[in-house]
């Protein structure tokens, strides 16, 4: 099974709601948000696996790790995400991962 | 391709939704669902990521459609409930604690209002509406400063200053609505508020007190126009601002139902009584010291209970934008590496929201030390 992990994301919680608007207003069935989400899933795991190349550094201090139920959870300090053309500085990012069981 | 960073996103998360679309398409029609519903859930999806601003512009179509949409709700919104609109569009920038107590029985007040049919002045670039007749006046500095004097069919007015020091001369109704033995009279006191009232959220000044005025009639905005006859506290309050006006509130009310039956008996601010003048030396220095809390410990219980509300307000909001700008990603990671207390990361196929704005990174390594 794909990981659910993309829900939590922009594309994905914005489907969610839309879903929840469609069930509140009776037009799907929970059931059928459920498949969609699934649907969602592998998709967005496909997508990123195939048409995503693009790579990006990033430095920073850790402030916190967590590792529970094969997953990562960091939070970072002041770090600089740094891409070929341009860079990002945040004060505070988490990061979440489930462990990968196919090594690239 | 330089710019392949950050803006394959549209592409990406667009052919991301059509095949996810496309898939569920066929589970849609095994549900016997409309193809309808589909498209209308790719809208609202497509409609979010928009509103989100993390990703770009999707369909022009889909997106002058929500621009007018947006534009036509915004009118809406102006017409049918201008005041309560604004006064709530209003609140929120002044992030006062006070202010947002305030605000909260406001609209209630103003729905009040509007039914006894009182027009409400419109979002007026600072300057009260000198109409005397309308009892209800509400004004709005274009610097995002509220000023509503709102009159309740109870009789109990409720002024709110954002107060800056915006010479607003208020125009006070002096009539006493026959309507109902309410406190019609409003003074709107948002005067710069001499002394320099901190920027205390707006000032609720219950009408009964508010009277005073309405005999003196076009007195000065500046605070003491403005307080209640009701009492000296009252006025002291207006002139205070948000203080006052929360201490007008309590006393208000015990003085309310007689003032009403006297109006002719309107405490002047303005020299009337010796007290009133006391306090409001007392009150203003006691807003000074305070200006920035806003409440006046001892003035009135609700003082009280606002500054500590306002202190959580302030607090519930740093940290939900503590929480709104944290910066999530979401990856897969290929190994996680550590030697003492560095450590490195490689991950791949992410998903990044940073400062509000979504990236995708197919792989990425980093370096951190604990």
């Amino acid at each position: 099974m794909a990981y659910q992990l993309y829900r939590n994301t922009t594309l994905g919680n914005s489907l969610q709601e839309s879903l929840d608007e469609l069930i509140q207003t009776q037009q799907i069935t929970p059931q059928l948000a459920l498949q969609v989400l699934l649907q969602f899933d592998k998709a967005i795991n496909t997508a990123l696996a195939n048409r995503v190349r693009n790579r990006v550094n990033f430095k920073g201090s850790l402030n916190t790790y967590r590792f529970c139920d094969n997953v990562w959870t960091f939070v970072l300090n002041d770090v600089e995400f740094r891409e070929v053309t341009d860079l990002v500085k945040v004060d505070k990012v988490k990061i979440v991962l489930p462990h990968s069981s196919t090594t690239e | 391709m330089s710019n392949q960073l950050n803006l394959p996103q549209p592409k990406l998360y667009r052919s991301v939704i059509e095949d996810v679309i496309n898939e569920v398409r066929e589970l849609f029609l095994d549900e016997g669902v409309d193809e309808q519903v589909l498209m209308e859930l790719k809208t609202l999806w497509e409609n979010k990521l928009m509103q989100s601003k993390a990703v770009e512009g999707f369909n022009t179509e889909e997106q002058a459609a929500l621009q007018a949409a947006a534009q036509q709700q915004a009118q809406q919104a102006q017409q049918a409930t201008q005041q309560a609109q604004t006064q709530q569009v209003l609140l929120p920038p002044q992030q006062q604690a006070p202010q947002q107590q305030v605000i909260v029985q406001d609209p209630k007040i103003l729905q009040h209002m509007s039914a006894t049919g009182m027009n409400a002045a419109t979002t007026a670039a600072t300057l009260a509406l000198p109409t005397g007749i309308s009892p209800y006046q509400q004004l709005i500095t274009s610097q995002g400063q509220i000023l509503q004097v709102l009159r309740a069919a109870n009789g109990t007015q409720y002024i709110i200053q954002p107060q800056q020091q915006m010479v607003l001369q208020q125009q006070v109704l002096p009539q006493m609505q026959p309507g109902g033995g309410q406190a019609p009279v409003i003074q709107q006191v948002l005067a710069p508020l001499q002394g320099g009232l901190p920027q205390q959220t707006g000032v609720i000044i219950q009408p009964q007190q508010v009277i005073l005025t309405g005999n003196n009639v076009q007195q000065n905005a500046q605070v003491q126009g403005g307080a209640a006859p009701g009492g000296p506290q009252q006025q002291q309050q207006i002139q205070q601002q948000v203080q006052q006006v929360q201490q007008v509130q309590g006393g208000a009310a015990p003085g309310v139902p007689q003032q009403q039956q006297q109006p002719p008996m309107m405490l002047q601010v303005d020299g009337a009584g010796d007290t009133s003048s006391e306090d409001e030396d007392e009150e203003e220095e006691y807003d000074e010291e305070e200006d920035e809390e806003k409440e006046k410990d001892g003035e009135d219980g609700q003082v009280e209970e606002e500054p500590l509300n306002s202190e959580d307000d302030v607090s519930d909001e740093e940290d939900q934008e503590l929480f709104d700008t944290e910066n999530v990603v979401v990856c897969q990671y290929d190994k996680i590496h550590r030697s003492k207390n560095k450590w490195k990361f490689h991950l791949k196929d992410g998903i990044m929201n940073l400062n509000g704005r979504d990236y995708v990174f197919s792989k990425a390594i980093g370096d951190a030390e604990w």
